[in-house]
């Protein structure tokens, strides 16, 4: 598959006056913010704050309600939470991650997996899960599930990846080395991310970008990760001072992986 | 026991085998087709949804006899086969526009309907007495005859939709394993739910007209099960499901001739002692799986192929960036914490590699966690990316390569 390359600072999503809710209803006030290659944009605020109607709009699985959205031309990796995949179903890894290959009607071509070959063996190599690919889902430990979920979804070669929680219910070192995979895949595949989850202090360590949304102040701020953390919003939410290593990643402009 | 009590043998069968032929084809037909289509039914945790359809279908065949006997409905028209095709699909219909959709919760709604089913089917077969055979027959399947007509739809059935879920076979695991991420990779979702659930609208009533409700409700689930417990995958899940729906169906019969049972009962004990048979067999390959495992150094030990490293007073082994200490069957988890050997004083690290290579987890050195970070071991040094160098964070023991 010879995609068409990604130019430095292309424009991978964008997001203008785009309004979500539910049934019609808005949740939240117009969103405006886009992510850029290389970007790396966490999605964080409460619980029930609209976080994940949010993602799920971006993702195009809930209608929006107004504005204007607007998707990369090599579309989107999605990473669900670990929790999402049933463990009653058998699975192995290579199933997994070949499924994320998939395109449109693409299940109905008998020979597309013989065309993206070489791009799901890529996936699996960029996330060390070459040697897994027989092991079945249920046997992985929490780091290596989320490894080839990652691996899925750069299967279908994307320019966004968009992660939902993607660190829950992992031990710090397993935390970091997911952000670490991010963080050389970002550089590696020139992709954007788009990630929500509820560790702050390593959202911000390892983000460009935030966007807080809180549905019960009816705010959303999006900037660097510096602006964002010096918001109105963000001190009512979160209080002051921000956390240490809040401060540091916001002093150092975010983004050391 | 007198000689004319005696239970009939397998030679008896075998002999009488131009009867039983269409029934038995019959028979091993809707098993494979409902096994196969129910894999997906389970996946979706939609048991209720072939147990629903299978009841419409029931009543269908009901209403059908009704309409002859009591209404003078034209044979040709009005018959049990279109009847329980007519309500089944009305049943489907309704389900697909409930609220969430029929592969959505609609848990009370397909409730509703089997109710209706069941309750409707027995009502209506005190209505044609003459016919209450027929009524048995379509609840807990006594059938032991099938009409050249039914066995040449259902074999036409069987095949159209054999093609069907064969050509989509990727596109309808997606769809019943992870819905939204088949959406998000722009994956036809509202056509492959509406085929599955119209496949298994056409699969159904055609072989609870021929076969009856208990056993159309068997196939579908004790076959399923399982499947998903022997194959690594769903689309295998699905072959071995057909298999064993299709050999239920067979023996199930023989076992209805030989001991006097109803067709419908036996086939359904048949496919459940099958589920039995394949846990106990799931379980022996696990246990096997297991001791291989084992054998073969899963529990690390010296020469295993992991790193071993010096750690206090004893030794792990590095895996996946923990520290591994064996500790009899099992492992458990150590982390390397602070000094002796660094202080975080961010002392430049002798160079084990070129100036200009980044550490990462693809850069090919073991990854060693360390307190609240990672670091990488290179040369038997802890390598801390920082800036432009690396930091020095002491010393790893390697004692085996």
């Amino acid at each position: 598959m010879s995609a068409p390359p990604t130019h430095p600072d292309e424009l991978l999503l964008a997001c203008r006056g785009l309004v979500v809710g539910h049934a019609g209803r808005a949740i939240l006030p117009p969103i405006d913010f886009e992510v850029r290659t290389g970007q790396a944009w966490a999605v964080v605020g409460p619980n029930g704050s609209g976080k994940t109607t949010l993602l799920r709009t971006v993702l195009g699985l809930l209608p929006m309600i107004a504005g204007d959205l607007q998707r990369p031309r090599r579309g989107i990796g999605y990473v669900p939470q670990r929790s999402a995949m049933d463990v009653d179903v058998p699975a192995r890894v290579i199933d997994l991650v070949r499924s994320g290959a998939e395109r449109g009607w693409s299940f109905a071509n008998p020979l597309w997996l013989f065309k993206v070959r070489p791009q799901v063996q890529r996936a699996l190599v960029e996330t060390a899960t070459a040697s897994l690919c027989s092991e079945p889902w249920q046997h992985l430990s929490e780091g290596q599930k989320q490894r080839v979920l990652m691996a899925q979804a750069l299967a279908g070669d994307p320019q966004l990846l968009v992660l939902d929680e993607p660190t829950s219910a992992m031990d710090l070192h397993a935390e970091l080395s997911v952000f670490q995979l991010l963080g050389e895949l970002r550089r590696v595949r020139s992709l954007g991310v788009l990630m929500v989850g509820h560790n702050l202090a390593l959202l911000a360590r390892h983000a460009t970008h935030a966007l807080l949304v809180d549905k019960d102040q009816g705010a959303v701020v999006a900037g660097t990760v510096a602006e964002v953390v010096a918001s109105p919003a963000w001190a009512v939410r979160y209080g002051l001072p921000v956390a240490p290593a809040l401060g540091r990643a916001a002093l150092g402009g975010g983004a050391d992986a | 026991m007198p000689e004319a009590e005696a239970l009939p043998t397998v030679q008896q069968f075998l002999d009488s085998w131009e009867l039983f032929r269409d029934p038995v084809l019959a028979a091993a037909l809707a098993g494979g087709l409902l096994g196969w289509l129910g894999v997906y039914v389970l996946v979706r945790r939609m048991v209720f949804l072939s147990a629903a359809l299978a009841q419409a279908a029931g009543l269908g065949v009901a209403a059908a006899w009704y309409a002859q006997i009591h209404l003078g409905a034209p044979a040709g028209l009005i018959n049990p086969t279109t009847g329980a095709v007519i309500s089944t699909t009305l049943a489907a219909a309704g389900l697909l526009s409930a609220r969430g959709g029929a592969l959505g919760r609609s848990d009370g709604v397909l409730g509703w309907v089997y109710l209706l089913g069941a309750a409707g089917t027995l009502a209506l077969g005190t209505r044609i007495v003459q016919e209450v055979q027929d009524i048995q027959s379509i609840l807990f399947g006594t059938a032991v005859a099938v009409s050249p007509e039914d066995l040449h739809l259902l074999m036409w059935l069987a095949g159209v939709l054999g093609v069907i879920h064969l050509v989509g076979l990727r596109g309808f695991v997606q769809v019943a394993v992870d819905e939204d991420g088949a959406r998000v990779r722009g994956l036809p979702t509202r056509w492959l739910s509406l085929a599955l659930v119209g496949s298994l609208a056409a699969a159904v009533s055609l072989a609870t007209r021929v076969l009856g409700a208990l056993p159309v409700f068997a196939f579908t689930v004790l076959p399923p099960m399982a499947g998903l417990r022997l194959a690594p995958h769903v689309a295998g899940a699905a072959a071995v499901s057909a298999l064993l729906g299709a050999v239920a169906g067979v023996l199930g019969y023989l076992v209805a001739f030989l001991y006097r049972l109803p067709v419908g009962a036996s086939q359904a004990l048949v496919a459940g002692g099958g589920l039995i048979l394949a846990h106990i067999l799931a379980w022996g390959l696990d246990r096997l799986h297991h001791w291989q495992a084992h054998r073969h150094g899963h529990i690390h030990s010296p020469g295993c192929g992991h790193l071993a490293v010096r750690h206090g007073d004893h030794v792990d082994y590095l895996h996946d960036g923990h520290l591994d200490h064996a500790h009899g069957d099992r492992h458990e988890v150590h982390t390397l914490q602070g000094p002796p050997d660094h202080g975080h004083d961010h002392r430049p690290a002798e160079p084990g590699h070129p100036p200009q290579h980044r550490h990462g987890p693809l850069c090919g050195h073991p990854q060693v966690a360390h307190d609240d970070h990672v670091d990488y071991l290179v040369a038997g040094r802890l390598h801390h990316p920082h800036g432009d160098h690396c930091d020095d964070h002491g010393a790893l023991d390697v004692v085996e390569g």
